[in-house]
């Protein structure tokens, strides 16, 4: 390089007015910077360079600085003379010309190639030419900062920067030509396809060749902004078909040989590898269309194929499988659809064989847990395919919920009642909750329970459950058979939240009035004891007090006379619960007491658990051997039809003996193994029917509530027409049961004859409300 | 360091990030790398030099100049800071001549102290007295001079 002294190179630079003298000092200059970058060049040479072009630029000014001739000119604006702000488009006119010539040459070089080895000579001479660029368009930064701005600025269209306007022509005399009959893309598609094929490429290279056509895109307006016009027309297009083409010709192939699972693995393959190639040399922009096309043939092209093959999976359960179904359907719209139809069948279908399995062939007999658990393994069982293989999604939780009301409520065991899921959960609730519950421990009990809830959701008929369930809680309290309050409270209080204060207000009321009772029995002792002598009060005694109405608690049906040895308790409690809260009634439910009663007749001593009517009954021995049927009935004053069951019972576990037919005697050899006896068992026959009772009241109340909630909706709609009333009345009742549309009829009708509603004459299925 | 050598021959060298403040020159050096050869600069001489790099070393650590858009706000205004004043108070020569350099050497922020100054020189002058200011001959003929008055009445100060 030359090296001579500052001093001498500034006298041999060319004039500023001699366009010719100062290209010729500067082309040479320009090539070195575009085509032998290695071998560098001095500070001296770049500076002059620079100087040169900057002089030219600035001549006229620096010509007659102190001239004012210029000044005219501006604000004329088009003036042909030289202006200072006109200077450079001959510099500028110049550099077009020297590219056009650089680019001939280079292009030469590409004439014989095709494929890999043109896009190898494409990308280098690419790279070569755009860093060089970028060192011209720096040297000329005097030419872009004011001619070029100038011209811009004016609105003169096809100026450019430097760098920019090197690219233009780059585009003209270089791509055009190579890119003639899509020579270069087809040597571009021609790597991917390879690629695809599983053979190794230089993808540096692709990204490089691809880089180069999203530069290439320039926005006419704004150069500063991205333009994909000839990534996308030029590469993106044809890229596109290819890749549709391919897959649909590889996918075809695939599906004609393999299996429908092989052949989702083989898809969700593909599809990474395409998300993949987008990351690895594509424009990011392209992702939004490669997908689509993608999922349009490796997916929907072959969806019918995946629905069929859906069933089959989910009979062998093979989670991994039905999760790639899920994915790969997700993709395409609609695709997901007959899957959630396929699975709802599918576990109503499971969960109908499963109830059928635990029923056989006797519904009757049916054991209340084993029923409770059929139901849950299916619904657990689907639950956790939903939540594995179809991450969890709201439509096939749908589904699941879908079916599983379905079954639940409609089965083998139920047959057409609807109310016999809800008697079945509530018997097996009951059972978990009474003191022989083996598994009570609390955290598999606080399962238990969950899982309860969990067939709560899914039965219809919530009001029958709870008619069951507060008489079975009514039962557990009375006898004293809750394994724990803790679990008590904590069933109301789900059950409450899942329905509601009014739900589980009886319950709670039932709850409270043991509490009540306690504080009243622990006060009666107390006053009691202060008032009488301890020989008074030879018997142990507790009365639960129960509000009526909340309790779902009948009055007996027989009188009773109350035996002489409780005489006495029983008014001293009367006298003492008046006093305290005067005007209160106390129906004593003799029916549902019990006693305990020690012998002193046999040579054991034992212990009788005995009904109050079995004791009154038993009492009766203290002063005879041997009574008839009708003694009996007149010294207890029971009817025949309370007397016999309580009866029976002893009989049978042979306390008394029937002689002749008509008289109990007492059997003074009476032996037990335990110390305690049991008399006070339930009878089979009632058992029945409380059943049907439940059902009864049941009906009574849906009456009530269609009525109350048909008098509700009118009282805030004054009018509304038959069809929107049945509507409203369905929606806001099916929480607690599903309501027939003749019922609530039934119930218009009834409180159009209470004068609640009219018909609103001269419009047809019109009501109105009366206040 | 960095060595510069002027149109007359003399050397400076000073810190490279106060020559950098050049853009011309902190391209050049991006482009070509680092060496120790001496940078020449043949349309600067030596006293104007000594000026412009009295500029440069104060304002060596400024943060980069403004995108485009700020880059109008900074050109409406006439401020100039203190310091620059002070720096900028020289004969009117010396004036036009770092004006000069600043536009050669790219130094857009010295540029603008020079034309900010200039502008202020204007401001507030008549014709006349701005022509005796810049020793500039009226070359107009009174038909000229009228004519352009009125192209330019909208920016009379009235």
């Amino acid at each position: 390089m030359a090296s001579s002294a500052p001093s001498t190179s500034a006298t041999r630079l060319p004039p500023a007015h001699d366009l010719g003298a100062t290209w010729s000092f500067l082309e040479p200059g320009i090539e070195l910077m575009m085509t032998r970058l290695t071998e560098g060049m001095t500070y001296q040479r770049y500076m002059e360079l620079y100087t040169v072009a900057y002089n030219h630029c600035t001549s006229s000014r620096m010509a007659s600085p102190a001239s004012n001739s210029d000044l005219g000119g501006l604000g004329a604006g088009g003036s042909s003379k030289s202006g200072a702000n006109l200077v450079g488009a001959d510099l500028y006119n110049c550099l077009i010309r020297y590219f056009q010539t650089h680019l001939a040459g280079v292009r030469k070089g590409a004439d014989s190639l095709t494929d890999e080895p043109l896009l190898k000579y494409y990308a280098s001479e690419w790279d070569r030419y755009t860093t060089g660029a970028n060192f011209v368009h720096r040297l000329f930064a005097y030419l872009n900062r004011h001619w070029v701005k100038r011209e811009k600025d004016e609105g003169r269209k096809h100026v450019y920067t430097v760098y920019t306007l090197a690219l233009v022509q780059w585009k003209e005399h270089m791509f055009k030509h190579v890119q003639t009959k899509g020579r270069l893309v087809n040597a571009l598609l021609k790597q991917i396809e390879k690629q695809r094929n599983g053979e190794v490429i230089e993808t540096s290279l692709v990204k490089k060749v691809v880089d180069s056509l999203v530069s290439l895109g320039l926005d006419e307006v704004d150069t500063n902004r991205q333009n994909l016009e000839v990534y996308r027309s030029e590469f993106e297009k044809p890229f596109l078909e290819a890749t549709e083409l391919y897959y649909t010709n590889e996918s075809d192939a695939f599906v004609s040989q393999n299996s429908a699972t092989d052949y989702m693995k083989k898809a969700e393959s593909r599809l990474k590898e395409e998300e993949d190639r987008v990351e690895l040399y594509l424009h990011a922009s392209t992702r939004t269309k490669l997908i689509p096309c993608c999922d349009t043939v490796l997916v929907r092209r072959h969806a019918s194929m995946l629905w069929d093959e859906f069933q089959t999976l989910l009979d062998l359960d093979k989670a991994e499988d039905l999760y790639r179904t899920y994915t790969l359907l997700s993709r395409i719209v609609e695709g997901l659809e007959p899957l959630r139809t396929k699975f709802e069948a599918h576990v109503k279908r499971v969960g109908l064989a499963a109830v059928e399995k635990v029923a056989g062939a006797n519904a009757d007999g049916l054991e209340p847990g084993a029923y409770v658990n059929a139901l849950l393994e299916v619904y657990r069982n689907n639950y956790n395919t939903v939540m594995a293989s179809f991450r969890g999604e709201a439509g096939f939780l749908a589904s699941l919920d879908k079916a599983c009301r379905d079954f639940v409520n409609r089965n083998k065991a139920t047959g057409t009642s609807t109310s016999k899921s809800p008697e079945l959960l509530a018997k097996h609730t009951d059972a978990l909750l009474k003191k022989s519950n083996k598994t009570s421990e609390e955290s598999s009990l606080e399962d238990a329970l969950n899982d309860v809830m969990t067939v709560f959701r899914y039965i219809e008929d919530k009001d029958v459950f709870q008619k069951f369930y507060s008489k079975m809680l009514a039962k557990r309290l009375v006898n004293f058979a809750s394994s724990s309050d803790d679990a008590e409270a904590n069933m109301i209080s789900r059950l409450k939240e899942a329905c509601g204060y009014e739900y589980t207000s009886k319950l709670q009321r039932m709850f409270t009035d043991m509490g009540l009772s306690k504080e009243l029995n622990d006060n009666f002792k107390e006053s009691m004891a202060k008032t009488h002598d301890k020989s008074e009060l030879d018997i142990d005694f507790y009365a639960l007090v129960l509000a009526n109405g909340f309790w779902p608690l009948q009055a007996p049906q027989s009188d009773f006379s109350i035996p002489t040895e409780l005489l006495p308790t029983y008014q001293r409690f009367e006298r003492y619960y008046a006093a305290k809260h005067s005007g209160r009634k106390l129906t004593w439910l003799w029916q549902l007491s019990k006693n305990e009663l020690k012998t002193n007749y046999l040579a054991q001593k034992l212990q009788f658990q005995t009904s109050t009517y079995q004791s009154a009954i038993l009492l009766q021995y203290n002063t005879n051997d041997s009574l008839t049927l009708e003694e009996l009935m007149s010294a207890t004053g029971l009817n025949e039809q309370t007397i016999k069951p309580a009866l029976a019972v002893m009989v049978k576990a042979k306390v008394l003996v029937l002689e002749g037919g008509d008289s109990y005697e007492i059997n003074e050899d009476f032996k037990s193994k335990k110390m305690r006896v049991n008399l006070n068992l339930p009878v089979k026959a009632e058992q029945k029917a409380e059943s049907t009772d439940v059902m009864k009241t049941v009906d009574e109340d849906r009456k009530l509530l269609l009525q109350a909630t048909i008098v509700r909706i009118m009282k805030s709609r004054k009018t509304l027409k038959h069809s929107q009333l049945i509507q409203e009345v369905v929606s806001q009742v099916s929480a607690r049961f599903q309501p027939k549309v003749p019922d609530i009829k039934k119930a218009i009708d009834q409180l159009i004859d209470k004068e609640y509603l009219e018909r609103v004459d001269g419009q047809k299925d019109m009501y109105s409300y009366l206040a | 360091m960095v060595t510069l050598t002027t149109s007359d021959n003399e050397q400076f060298t000073v810190d490279k990030d106060v020559a950098e403040r050049s853009v011309l020159i902190k391209q050049m050096l991006e482009d070509i790398g680092d060496t120790d050869q001496p940078i020449p600069l043949p349309n600067v001489s030596s006293n104007v030099l000594k000026k412009v790099l009295e500029y440069c070393s104060h304002h060596r650590g400024d943060p980069p100049p403004p995108a485009d858009d700020a880059e109008e706000s900074r050109r409406r205004t006439t401020d100039i800071s203190e310091w620059d004043s002070r720096f900028i108070q020289v004969d009117q020569e010396m004036l036009f001549e770092i004006i000069l350099a600043a536009n050669y050497l790219d130094i857009k922020p010295l540029l603008d102290v020079g034309c900010k100054t200039v502008a202020n020189m204007i401001k507030g002058k008549t014709p006349e007295e701005i022509r005796k200011l810049f020793n500039i001959q009226n070359d107009f003929t009174p038909e000229e001079e009228a004519q352009i008055r009125k192209e330019n009445e909208w920016a009379e100060d009235r």
